[in-house]
């Protein structure tokens, strides 16, 4: 699907003294089958736009286009299954005795025959490397397990487009690893993927395309290239390495992810 | 903690001991902790790292007295945690992931100060301790800002200043920031820094790179204690990385692949390597 936010506002408490202006006027695009980045300090507006992208939160104005029709008119539980919304620690949502009930909790309002959600929990948790836990307890999870599980209950839904709110934060760097290959599967599925987080190197490994936000406002967007290269205070350590050694060596290019710049790297004259 | 004769820093104190310690949860199969032993002395800063189920979290909640070991020895300047949980916490400040969950009250200094209300200091001293621990963390100015209006890094830091107005020996640092932005770990890891010569540190984290300083690196997984070692050893040690699914820094992980030092810290330190290295090679060829 194609999701598009245009003149995004949101103000919070609006009409009291603790008005605060979380969004100034944000337009942005999902396109099919692409992975955006999100990126912005802390109370740069990242969480409150992703929660726009279902109705979560209602924009103070401006509007959200599903397919080029106005999402307020769908109704909202097949918006909001259109659009899965992962949020930070999900884990803290895990509720069922079992994984696969827990899983399947959602999926199984959604009018399914029983065997249509088992068959999705099974696939969820499969493509999550998570099947060996189904009968398991949640709450005898690791952190990371756990992570992987609440993800399965978002994916179990069939949602188009998938929105991970700082779904590597507290994860051991294997597991991290793990959920970007995943991201990109997914992608390479068909499925949109909106990844908000702090961590660039992250983000430069695993984005199609990413936003900068700044104080509510979209600061930079395009490819990876274009928004580190040119933003070089963003920028991960890759970018940044190679940034510093551009001036002398044009022909490094732009290299982004971590393959690409070791790359750019060994192919310097005089190695 | 300045008298030596209180203890704390008498030659044969810890900050922490453990022998032996195991636990298992009720239920699983496996034991969360199994027969781990370390010590951290006095003024020591030491990193602990894993994969996520390794048990680094068990051992936070054993050395505060959340969990009581199902065997084993566990010590907090050397009281029990799991029998004098009191007297442990005067002595034990941990600081957690999220800073969301731990900030209460309405102003920076009341939250600073909400420790030492339940230990039942007095007003003058607690104004003065608070001060003290508010100007340790940088935030001089912030008293009666209302925490909610402050970015991730600020919060930390108010957590912080809450520990240390308690005055422990010991600061148990439990993933402290992996919630906040690349500015706000800067600001945190600085604060911490400085405190290194007063405090002993245990500090628990997936980022290697924030233990590049540290005196040691206890590496737990499945339940085991698998090295305790320099940061230098862990990091040139593929091996001892790979089977812990510990990942090098980008940084360093570039260096390595290039064949140069993996002790290269920062993109400028990789860039100047790179220029010096195909600068002479280049005029040599």
């Amino acid at each position: 699907m194609n999701l598009e936010l245009r003149d995004v506002h949101h103000v919070y408490a609006a009409g009291t003294p603790f008005a605060v202006e979380a969004l100034r006027g944000v337009s942005l695009g999902v396109e099919p089958g692409e992975v955006l980045g999100i990126i912005g300090g802390t109370g740069s507006g990242k969480s409150t736009l992703v929660r726009h992208m279902n109705l979560l939160l209602v924009p103070s104005s401006g509007g959200v286009l599903v397919d080029s029709v106005d999402a307020t008119t769908l109704k909202k539980s097949e918006l909001r299954r259109r659009v899965g919304l992962v949020f930070q620690f999900p884990e803290a949502a895990l509720f069922a005795p079992s994984v696969e009930e827990d899983v399947a909790f959602a999926p199984s309002r959604l009018g399914l025959d029983e065997e249509e959600v088992e068959e999705r929990v099974r696939e969820s948790l499969r493509v999550l490397g998570a099947e060996d836990l189904a009968t398991r307890s949640p709450f005898a999870l690791s952190g990371g397990e756990k992570r992987r599980v609440a993800i399965a209950g978002v994916l179990a839904m069939g949602p188009e487009v998938l929105i991970l709110d700082e779904p590597t934060a507290g994860l051991d760097p294997a597991t991290r690893e793990r959920l970007l290959a995943l991201i990109r599967h997914l992608r390479d599925a068909g499925i949109s993927v909106v990844i908000v987080s702090h961590d660039l190197d992250e983000v430069a490994e695993v984005a199609d395309r990413v936003c900068a936000l700044h104080d509510g406002r979209v600061r930079a967007i395009g490819t990876p290239a274009e928004v580190f290269y040119g933003n070089p205070e963003l920028a991960p350590a890759t970018v940044r390495v190679a940034s510093l050694l551009k001036a002398s060596r044009p022909e490094l290019g732009d290299p982004v992810r971590f393959d690409e710049t070791l790359a750019a790297l060994k192919a310097l004259p005089g190695k | 903690m300045q008298n030596p004769g209180t203890g704390t820093r008498s030659g044969g104190s810890l900050a922490v001991s453990c022998e032996e310690l195991s636990f298992s949860y009720p239920g699983a199969g496996q034991a969360a902790l199994s027969k781990v032993s370390f010590e951290l002395c006095p003024g020591e800063y030491v990193g602990v790292v894993g994969p996520n189920g390794g048990g680094k979290s068990t051992l936070v909640r054993l050395l505060n007295g959340l969990l009581r070991p199902d065997s084993g020895l566990v010590r907090v300047s050397d009281h029990d945690p799991a029998t004098e949980p009191f007297e442990v916490r005067k002595h034990l400040g941990v600081l957690f992931q999220n800073p969301e969950n731990g900030l209460v009250a309405p102003f920076v200094e009341d939250d600073v100060a909400f420790g030492l209300e339940n230990l039942g200091v007095p007003r003058d001293e607690m104004r003065d301790r608070v001060a003290q621990a508010i100007r340790a963390v940088g935030l001089e100015g912030y008293e009666r800002r209302e925490p909610h209006t402050l970015s991730g890094g600020e919060k930390q830091r108010v957590a912080l200043a809450g520990l240390l107005a308690v005055e422990p020996e010991v600061l148990i640092l439990d993933e402290p920031t992996s919630m906040l932005d690349a500015a706000g770990r800067r600001e945190v890891l600085e604060r911490l820094e400085a405190l290194r010569a007063e405090k002993s540190v245990l500090h628990v984290t997936h980022h290697l790179d924030e233990l590049l300083n540290a005196d040691r690196i206890l590496v737990l997984n499945g339940g085991e204690l698998v090295a305790d070692e320099t940061p230098g050893r862990v990091l040139s040690d593929p091996e001892l990385l790979r089977e812990n699914r510990l990942v090098l820094p980008v940084v360093p992980r570039l260096a390595l692949a290039l064949g140069l030092p993996a002790n290269l810290k920062t993109p400028e330190q990789l860039a100047e390597a790179i220029l010096t290295r195909t600068g002479s090679e280049t005029r040599t060829g």
